[in-house]
């Protein structure tokens, strides 16, 4: 048990090594995540240097509900995705796959070794995104009124577990389909058009429950996000997130393990 | 020794010869236990194809053994049958007395290979890939990582991306990944592949090393005949997915029996003598001199104090060394004519 345990932090530890080491892919993630936070910030302040009469300080509560809708909406997802497909079928692209397949460890925890490793690399840097927010949204208050500690908590959890959804997700799919571009390309035309315009669709009535960003919407926190585009209640927005959490993984669990390596 | 058995040359397994590369000491087989790998009537088939047909094998354990085949004879799909990386259709192998692909977790556990060419993370270093690898094998292997790094001589750019290696670099990398495990058998698919001469050289002695000084067992597949000749020391033939020899190298060279030339002051007296004797065959008159295959090697003490006591003068008598490259050819022919 402690042997096996022993090795699955190792594997993990392989796994991170692997990620945050690529270091244009690093600086790619973090330029997805960091650079319109950034612009968006830099322009607010802008703005309200120039013309404070007709331009609000450029934190406060509003910022911050933008803010976490840019990290765990639109550009959170998308470093997700690209974490989660590297994540998935780097070693494939790379042809190293074969070989750790030849150390006789098994295949389902050669992909099991792939999730922590993302979800770390996800989160640090969906948090250091959080924290210039949080930075903003404090220092740039002016007289504005900021977000309460348990908000802060409540949204790092949900930004947390939005981001950390897709990334199990885009790793479940990279390793069914064993393509890293493919994977990012279906999963981010997914994320920000096909399923915001599916979640409008008012024709498919209940059957949006089924979208997991409608689940992660109605589960945003704080009372300053405004009404969710549907409702439904919280244990059923569980159960969706669970499914696509766990339906995804398992086949690309069942591909790792039958792939002709 | 050498039988015949369905269109499969089997040659004894018996080996005494020393390392032919340097002229170094003996090496004696052992025995004992069981073979390094072992397989019967192993088949796959893609579709209506055969790709490895009936291909019955025994590395016995401490040797290089080469599997030498042209490209596309079914080398590699054997080697990844053994591997457990795909199925076999028919027949039965294992790995290191561990039937695979039933206790494949095991026998792999004692075993490093190489499939087709050495991949790794172009952007890690050589020691980061190793250590990589090192995670997946278990606990206590990455203190082995250093000590590999030097045994392949990658010390000195070990902290290099593995992006800015040659392929010869790659090769010995992928030697070291193999050898993190401390493995009984490694099988190398192609190590020889894109290798210059002094990269071909280098890992023609770590081979050797590899097995004299340290016991382990290589198995090396290799479309490079005079490779497999220097390096090895048994050695099987695989055409069409078929064994078609296999055996010690010296006695597949010489076919089992062998020719013999005899060089002497009067050949057409000479020839007249051994004319009728039923241990020499194709007897002929070739530079002055006779040339001739014989039963069994042995045979030529015989033949020298037969052509002695009948009062022939004899300067020379030798047995004709055929490279590795001709025999392969003369029984892949061999094998298309009687197709």
């Amino acid at each position: 048990m402690t042997t096996n345990l022993t090795v699955a932090r190792q594997m993990v530890g392989a796994d991170l090594l692997r990620l945050a080491k690529k270091r244009g892919f690093m600086a790619l993630v973090l330029a997805v995540v960091m650079a319109p936070l950034v612009i968006w910030a830099g322009y607010q302040v802008i703005e309200h240097a120039s013309n404070p009469a007709a331009y609000g300080p450029a934190g406060g509560i509003h910022h911050f509900v933008k803010m976490l809708d840019m990290l765990g909406i639109f550009m959170g997802p998308v470093a997700a995705v690209l974490i989660g497909a590297e994540a998935g079928a780097g070693d494939l692209g790379a042809g190293v796959f074969r070989d750790n397949v030849l150390t006789g460890r098994s295949r389902l925890a050669l992909f099991l070794a792939r999730i922590p490793a993302a979800l770390a690399v996800t989160f640090t840097v969906i948090a250091i995104g959080f924290a210039f927010g949080l930075a903003v949204t404090f220092g740039f208050a002016g007289g504005l009124a900021t977000p309460s500690i348990s908000l802060i908590l409540e949204s790092a959890a949900w930004l947390a577990l939005a981001n950390g959804v897709v990334c199990v997700i885009a790793i479940g799919v990279a390793s069914l389909t064993g393509s890293r571009p493919g994977t990012i390309t279906a999963l981010i035309g997914w994320e920000l058009v096909l399923s915001p315009l599916l979640l409008q669709a008012t024709t498919l009535g209940s059957a949006r429950n089924g979208l997991l960003d409608g689940v992660l919407l109605f589960l945003k926190p704080g009372p300053a996000s405004g009404a969710p585009a549907i409702t439904m209640s919280v244990a059923v927005a569980i159960a969706v997130a669970a499914l696509w959490v766990a339906v995804l993984p398992a086949l690309g669990a069942w591909r790792t393990q039958t792939r002709d390596a | 020794m050498c039988t015949r058995a369905r269109g499969v040359i089997l040659i004894g397994m018996r080996i005494t010869h020393a390392n032919r590369d340097n002229g170094g000491p003996a090496v004696q087989i052992a025995e004992h236990g069981a073979p390094a790998v072992q397989t019967v009537g192993l088949t796959k088939h893609f579709g209506h194809r055969a790709a490895v047909e009936d291909v019955s094998l025994t590395v016995p354990r401490g040797t290089a053994y080469g599997f030498l085949g042209h490209n596309g004879a079914g080398k590699t799909t054997l080697i990844r049958m053994l591997l457990g990386l795909t199925r076999a259709s028919a027949g039965s192998a294992t790995v290191l007395g561990l039937p695979v692909p039933a206790q494949r977790a095991r026998a792999l556990a004692r075993v490093g290979a190489i499939v087709e060419e050495p991949s790794f993370y172009p952007h890690l270093t050589g020691r980061e890939n190793l250590k990589v690898a090192a995670a997946v094998r278990g606990p206590g292997v990455r203190t082995r990582i250093d000590e590999v790094l030097h045994r392949v001589g990658l010390e000195n750019r070990a902290n290099d991306r593995v992006g800015t290696y040659s392929l010869g670099m790659r090769q010995r990398l992928g030697v070291a990944r193999c050898l993190l495990s401390d493995p009984e058998l490694l099988i190398l698919d192609e190590p020889m592949n894109g290798l210059d001469p002094g990269g071909m050289l280098d890992m023609r002695r770590m081979i050797r090393t590899l097995v004299e000084e340290e016991g382990r067992t290589v198995f090396i597949s290799s479309h490079l005949l005079d490779e497999v000749e220097k390096t090895c020391d048994v050695a099987a033939i695989i055409d069409g997915g078929r064994v078609i020899a296999q055996g010690p190298i010296d006695e597949l060279v010489s076919g089992g029996g062998g020719e013999l030339v005899v060089e002497c002051d009067d050949a057409e007296r000479a020839a007249g003598l051994l004319a009728g004797d039923t241990a020499v065959h194709e007897l002929r008159i070739e530079h002055g001199g006779l040339r001739m295959r014989l039963l069994a090697p042995e045979q030529a003490g015989e033949i020298n104090a037969r052509l002695v006591s009948a009062g022939v003068v004899v300067s020379r008598l030798e047995p004709v060394r055929h490279s590795l490259e001709e025999r392969f050819l003369e029984m892949t022919t061999r094998l298309e004519v009687a197709a």
